[in-house]
């Protein structure tokens, strides 16, 4: 309870942000080359992140002892890999956007987007109420 | 990478979809003319898209963001539609006049997918707008 205001979790928030406007950079990405040849769909996948996360708070983690070298497998997700999406065997142009999945990831990451800074606004609620001796 | 570089995608993904509507128009539009500048009948008009990475020395991410871009406009290497119409003025020695090789069906379905796509690009706009408007709006009341 002593370290409220600056624990990991604002921090964690803010990195959660970072990722969903990251993915809506590729979604923007995807559809404005919905058209180019030989384009592959571009994703983060969060539902691996947040396995590798899980997974990492129960292993142990490769030490860097250089910051240049290969963090390993339980590395940091906040610069994760993207992942691109093969095209089917009958998209002639071999272009692997499509559309209508683009917009369903749209419209599912822009609620995630509102949930988490919901969710750091109202943390930023009860600080302000605890800092203002909870007259507000 | 910023709200403006993802605006920025979006609007060159708007622009080619606007260059191919231009064609899909300058298309139907011709679809039965047989006399042009180079001589011989009009030839299909067909953009040429192209993946432009956007930051060559970001971030892993960052170089996996791409614009869209129309690198040039190409005439379709079809072989006209060959008609017999012997009283037409430009109806060769057998008879056959050279129309485009157009086919204004193919151009219809091409005229909605760019319209589908322009949509779905016009749509994340609005939604980059309101991820912007919520990220201002942490912490105010």
């Amino acid at each position: 309870m002593s370290n409220f205001m600056f624990d990991g979790l604002h921090h964690g928030l803010g990195k959660v942000l970072d990722l969903r406007m990251s993915q809506h950079s590729l979604t923007a990405t995807n559809l404005a080359n919905a058209d180019t040849p030989g384009f592959k769909a571009k994703v983060i996948p969060f539902d691996r992140i947040l396995a590798e996360v899980v997974d990492r708070s129960q292993t142990l983690t490769m030490r860097q002892t250089r910051e240049g070298h290969l963090p390993g497998l339980n590395a940091d997700p906040s610069d994760p890999q993207v992942d691109e999406i093969e095209a089917p065997p009958w998209a002639a142009d071999g272009n692997s956007v499509v559309a209508e999945r683009e917009a369903v990831r749209l419209k599912e990451n822009s609620t995630m987007f509102t949930g988490v800074s919901r969710g750091l606004s109202r943390r930023l609620a009860m600080m302000r109420f605890a800092a203002s001796d909870g007259t507000r | 990478m910023s709200i403006l570089d993802t605006l920025e995608i979006t609007a060159s993904g708007l622009t080619a979809q606007r260059l191919r509507l231009q064609t899909v128009a300058s298309n139907m539009a011709n679809a039965r003319t047989t006399r042009t500048d180079e001589g011989g009948p009009y030839k299909r008009q067909m953009p040429v898209m192209e993946a432009v990475n956007n930051d060559q020395f970001g971030s892993a991410l960052d170089q996996q963001l791409a614009k869209v871009e129309v690198v040039r406009i190409e005439e379709s290497t079809e072989p006209p539609v060959m008609v017999h119409d012997p009283g037409h003025p430009d109806a060769n020695e057998e008879g056959y006049v050279a129309y485009p090789n157009v086919n204004v069906l193919e151009e219809m379905v091409d005229l909605m997918t760019t319209s589908r796509t322009f949509e779905a690009n016009a749509n994340v706009i609005e939604v980059t707008e309101l991820m912007a408007t919520q990220a201002l709006e942490i912490g105010g009341r």
